[in-house]
């Protein structure tokens, strides 16, 4: 293994320099169709008036820490996990509660809700991806259906369903992405390329194609061809774990938010990051960001309990939202636009609108 | 592990770096998406900027009704 195809002149010091020299040629390229920043070209853009967001539910029922929430395409349910292992489906409209599974361990940092709305996907420190078809027959224990779909070395961080409730894509503090099968549990595609755990995960909007976004302790932004098991692009300009990604609605650029306290923007297109949501008074982690419809507002949430909203094309923020009492773990926007939903260290969730 | 196997590895870590680069190096670059444009056209169906009133939100509540 050692000599095998060995060239004369390729050693270890040498490959090593070769790749500092591409870094440096990477970074060139990115700067020379460096126009303006963002915020720049958006100086004639019209600001934004005030916002009135407010908490119009709260959901309580976990015992424990809030890690994770997904919105049903119905606009109206959620399902949620906690670091206390149970996994619960709200209706946000009426609060209640309408199923609840308890996982065989606790920490369950990843769930996602199928398109169909039929089944939900979870997982944490089983390492496992789990798919619980939903039933309303009250007869039946969820727990019986349950089907095991994914297998890491290291706990689950993230999963989400695709186009369909066929296939999963899980990420994993074994510093792997995956693509696995539903009904056979088979691994379709594996994505290595993370030098630590993976936390986040995106998929590109469908009518983008076939590339998901990852973001790991390794500060590195990772986008993938979910075909070949490439990576496509990489990023890596924040200076601390990546906590979340999330597609612009365009498919064209994407936000992520980082321990280092910034949540920033890349464009695909131009490679490069375009925009850095910060102020020198956020000094907490933003632990979720997700953008409204338009892509205009960056919702973001912080380990420091607060949500900042920002101008996504201004980079100003325009919106501090108070309420949680502990860290805010997961955000997401519900799929029509009209609210958002927070999870928290707190033990509740809150619908925003 | 013998240090053979060891710096085996290492080199194969280190040329597979150098070919991800090569490949992200050599990708195809355009002036930046024109993110601008699309926020602008579809900021009239963004909810969070048009407002929806409390009426048709099924978040907000709806004004109190006296039952006469």
């Amino acid at each position: 293994m050692a000599t095998d195809g060995l060239h004369e002149n390729e050693t270890l010091a040498s490959l090593k320099m070769e790749a500092e020299s591409l870094k440096g040629k990477l970074e060139e390229e990115r700067a020379k169709l460096h126009d303006v920043e963002l915020h720049q070209v958006a100086e004639r853009v019209e600001a934004l008036g005030q916002f009135v967001m407010k908490t119009r539910r709260t959901l309580k029922g976990h015992g424990n820490k809030v890690l994770c929430m997904d919105w049903c395409k119905d606009k109206r349910r959620i399902v949620s996990s906690s670091q206390d292992g149970k996994v619960i489906v709200w209706d946000s409209f009426t609060t209640n509660k309408e199923h609840a599974v308890t996982m065989p361990c606790t920490w369950v940092m990843a769930c996602a809700y199928a398109p169909s709305g039929c089944a939900i996907a979870c997982g944490g420190l089983d390492n496992k991806c789990s798919v619980y078809p939903l039933t309303f027959d009250k007869n039946e224990n969820m727990a019986a259906k349950k089907k095991s779909v994914a297998m890491h070395t290291n706990y689950l961080s993230a999963c989400s369903f695709t186009n369909s409730d066929m296939q999963i894509l899980t990420a994993s503090g074994d510093g792997t992405c995956a693509l696995w099968d539903v009904e056979s549990g088979q691994l379709l595609q594996s994505f290595h390329g993370h030098g630590a755990d993976v936390l986040c995960l995106d998929l590109a909007p469908s009518e983008t194609g076939n590339t998901f976004v990852s973001g790991g302790c390794d500060k590195k932004a990772m986008v993938w061809d979910m075909r070949s098991g490439q990576c496509v692009q990489a990023f890596e300009t924040h200076e601390s774990d990546i906590n979340s990604v999330r597609y612009y609605p365009s498919g064209d650029a994407f936000a992520s938010g980082s321990d280092d306290a910034t949540c920033r923007l890349y464009d695909l297109r131009a490679d490069r990051e375009v925009a850095i949501y910060s102020k020198e008074s956020i000094i907490f982690g933003a632990s979720s960001v997700d953008f409204s419809l338009s892509g205009r507002l960056l919702f973001a949430g912080y380990n420091d309990y607060t949500i900042n909203v920002w101008d996504v094309l201004k980079g100003a923020r325009v919106s501090i939202l108070f309420g949680h009492e502990n860290r805010v773990s997961t955000l997401r926007v519900s799929p029509d636009g009209t609210a958002f939903c927070s999870g928290s260290w707190d033990h509740t969730l809150r619908v925003w609108a | 592990m013998s240090s053979k196997v060891a710096v085996g590895s290492d080199i194969g870590q280190a040329r597979r770096t150098v070919e991800q680069l090569r490949m992200e190096a050599g990708i195809d670059r355009v002036k930046a998406a024109d993110l601008l444009q699309f926020c602008t056209e579809q900021a009239k169906s963004d909810p969070f900027l048009v407002g929806i009133p409390a009426a048709t939100n099924p978040f907000k509540e709806k004004k109190p009704c006296a039952i006469l």
